[in-house]
């Protein structure tokens, strides 16, 4: 009898704690979805400044809309792992945050999201009020899947003005002048270029540039869908070759993969006049603003890619991120209340929310604000620069699917420290998988 | 003696009967299946269901997206004919035994220590357990942040850093990476090797003085030897931590110059929510299980952990 009543007492208490556990595991999901349906949409951000404009734009919409939306975000760095996980259960936005091209293409391809047509056939404007090379980047097979929702960003070739002054050199405009310049700054014992290698994603850069000065856009084009002979072309070599003579100059010094980005070690070389040149997304302007308020007051320039001699690409041509896009999940349940959400990007409200965190919106009627941007110098040439390049490259790892950034940014890496020669670059590139 | 112990014990033996009277049969208050199964549910659960998942998965091609498709052997294939994957499983092995070479000693010698009554020995010893509080994600950005070539202590003494390139060469990386989770995780071994010196038995000291032993001779015949089990003990933590460093790894190096340290957890990190090729990932997960179990059953069986004889024989 007391074994018994033992037993019982053990096993109860057991299944107690452990029913416990488990519904404490279990709280984390269900608080999200249960109020999937009661009348409100989604909206999947990624996490960081800008989220404030966000807001105030979901707060807009819902001053006046039944159906309430509401804004998630998920910090930065995780912002694609987490979006692959939940994007298909329960948990899935209704609108959602991303890069457009490489980015969407998988889900495109899962059938999970919805081509735009009826919207944009409902209300013109949700195509034509952006300028075409950045709208296209979210096209997929053909249909529009995105509305830009940020700001672009192109890559520019920023610099020291001070410290090019006092070396005599002058802001280059072609490749030659470029080397040039390297040279003599080195001479005088400053690195040339910063460059934060240890984010892999600015030594690509360098990569995507001078791809398209040296062989045009359409190398590329044709590479990401699949063309595995246009990595092996002549332009590509001659891409790369253009490149080596750089890095063999000294251009970027020796310990470019210990410095990064994203901590702040590249743009203070730049800031510090320990370097002359960097090149790096429109963001480089904000991040220096807020870090060296004075040396963007007075000593940063800014400026285009150089031009390669006998290239065949535009010199007017950019690369970067083109713009962030709003994607439409297929099942969501409120089409209508997306469709209506979608329309205030292209709003007044959101051109000057936009502006005033320093983003460049990308729409029709940006040239009216522009005057009441934090800098309008700045604004206005990125603007006019997007606006007249004949192609705007999204960056590499955003135009391939995420399968690819890892061997990418592995690839740039190694071409840089030596580790890759040309065919081993070739080869890493040719095994990336097709957008 | 012997008659002068048996009674003794035979009495306490009495007294426990007295006070609670002996239940029939065997399995009375005896730990039973019962007992064991909300800890074995809890396992089953959360390390043999996804365990036995990771297994399933690893047969297919997944993105994370739809559902999984069988794909047969091919993850394997691909596996074992992946440089990377050899050069993964090296790495981490070489990262772990590095940790261990360069913990064991460390701790060892600041455990003995802090078992002593010296002055200040209580403020000091504190101070060095405050590493283990912070967070390796903390500990990490930090170390980043002070070994910056430009801006960092490299940028100081280039006489010792040369060009402070510690992040684009592999042995440098390395090196950092056992750095820093030396730093991070000595106190915890210290802490180890205090209790277990605390425990032997001062008696062994004051025999060796006695006999006109040393301070080191004493260490070296009576501390070391008594530390036996707990060597082992704290070897088996290392090897777990080293085979399995993640975190370091991630904010540190992202596996670079290349792929000069990825080690095979990141490695599968990569493959999982970098590449989303969720079937890759979950081989290399699994043999990175099969590598581990090796390793300790190896190791259980080298250092007769098995059977764990007492050191106080004789005591």
């Amino acid at each position: 009898m007391i074994r018994h009543s033992q037993l019982l007492r053990t096993v109860a208490a057991g299944g107690a704690s452990l029913v416990l556990t488990l519904s404490l595991a279990a709280c984390g999901g269900s608080a999200d979805s249960a109020d999937g349906d009661s009348g409100t949409i989604h909206v999947l951000v990624y996490g960081d400044a800008t989220n404030k404009v966000e807001k105030k734009l979901v707060d807009t919409f819902n001053k006046t809309s039944k159906v309430k939306a509401v804004l998630d975000t998920i910090p930065g760095a995780d912002y694609q792992s987490k979006l692959q996980t939940i994007i298909s259960g329960k948990q899935a936005p209704d609108v959602f945050f991303n890069w457009g091209g490489g980015s969407i293409k998988p889900y495109v391809d899962a059938g999970l999201l919805m081509p735009l047509d009826d919207f944009i056939a409902k209300d013109p404007r949700l195509e034509s009020d952006f300028l075409p090379s950045v709208f296209n980047t979210a096209v997929v097979d053909g249909k529009p899947y995105g509305v830009p929702m940020r700001g672009t960003q192109p890559v520019l070739l920023f610099s020291n003005k001070k410290v090019l002054n006092d070396a005599g050199v002058t802001a280059p405009r072609t490749w030659d002048e470029l080397l040039t310049a390297v040279k003599t700054l080195k001479a005088k014992g400053i690195t040339p270029i910063a460059l934060g290698g240890g984010d892999k994603w600015p030594t690509q850069m360098w990569f995507q540039y001078l791809y398209d000065r040296v062989a045009g856009p359409e190398l590329f084009e044709q590479a990401v869908k699949g063309d595995k002979n246009a990595w092996a072309s002549a332009d590509s070599k001659k891409a790369l070759g253009r490149l080596k003579e750089l890095i063999d100059a000294g251009a970027f010094g020796t310990n470019y993969d210990s410095v990064k980005f994203t901590d702040g070690g590249s743009p203070a070389l730049l800031a510090t006049g320990k370097a002359a040149f960097e090149l790096m997304g429109s963001w480089e302007y904000s991040t220096l603003q807020d870090a060296y308020p004075d040396f963007v007051k007075s000593d940063l320039g800014y400026g285009a890619f150089p031009a390669v001699e006998g290239g065949k690409g535009d010199p007017a041509n950019v690369a970067g991120n083109t713009n962030n896009f709003y994607s439409v999940l297929k099942n969501t349940k409120h089409p209508e209340a997306v469709a209506e959400f979608l329309k205030l990007m292209y709003s007044d409200e959101f051109v000057q929310a936009q502006l005033s965190v320093g983003n460049l919106p990308t729409t029709a009627n940006t040239p009216k604000f522009l005057d009441k941007a934090a800098n309008p110098e700045y604004s206005k040439y990125q603007y006019d620069l997007v606006k007249k390049a004949p192609s705007f490259q999204l960056s590499w790892d955003q135009a391939f699917p995420p399968a690819a950034t890892t061997t990418i940014h592995q690839a740039v890496q190694q071409f840089f420290n030596g580790q890759m020669d040309t065919d081993a670059f070739i080869a890493a590139m040719q095994s990336l998988p097709a957008a | 003696m012997t008659t002068a112990t048996a009674p003794a014990v035979d009495s306490e033996e009495t007294t426990r009967n007295r006070r609670r009277p002996a239940r029939p049969g065997t399995g009375a208050g005896r730990p039973g299946f019962a007992w064991a199964a909300p800890a074995a549910v809890f396992f089953g659960l959360f390390a043999l269901v996804p365990l036995l998942l990771v297994v399933v998965l690893s047969f297919t091609r997944w993105n994370g997206l739809g559902s999984p498709e069988f794909a047969g052997l091919e993850n394997w294939n691909k596996l074992l004919d992946d440089p990377v994957m050899v050069k993964s499983l090296w790495l981490s092995l070489v990262l772990t035994v590095l940790g261990v070479l360069v913990q064991t000693p460390l701790s060892i010698l600041l455990g003995v220590w802090a078992a002593g009554h010296q002055r200040n020995r209580a403020v000091l010893s504190a101070i060095y357990f405050v590493p283990l509080l912070l967070s390796i994600t903390a500990v990490s950005v930090l170390w980043r942040a002070l070994l910056d070539p430009n801006f960092g202590i490299p940028s100081q003494a280039t006489w010792l850093f040369g060009d402070g390139n510690l992040f684009g060469v592999q042995t440098s990386a390395l090196g950092v990476l056992v750095l820093v989770s030396t730093w991070q995780f000595t106190p915890l071994h210290t802490l180890l090797y205090q209790g277990a010196t605390r425990a032997i038995p001062q008696v062994l000291y004051q025999a060796a003085q006695i006999d006109g032993a040393g301070r080191v001779r004493q260490f070296f015949h009576i501390t070391l030897p008594q530390l036996r089990n707990t060597v082992v003990t704290s070897t088996i933590l290392m090897v777990v931590g080293g085979l399995t460093t993640f975190d370091t790894v991630l904010i540190l190096t992202q596996g670079g110059p290349g792929t000069d340290t990825t080690n095979s957890a990141y490695y599968m990190y990569q493959k999982a929510f970098k590449s989303f090729d969720f079937g890759m990932a979950s081989a290399i997960a699994l043999l990175l299980v099969l590598v581990a179990s090796l390793v300790s059953l190896v190791m259980v069986r080298l250092s007769g952990y098995d059977k764990m004889r007492s050191t106080m024989e004789g005591v």
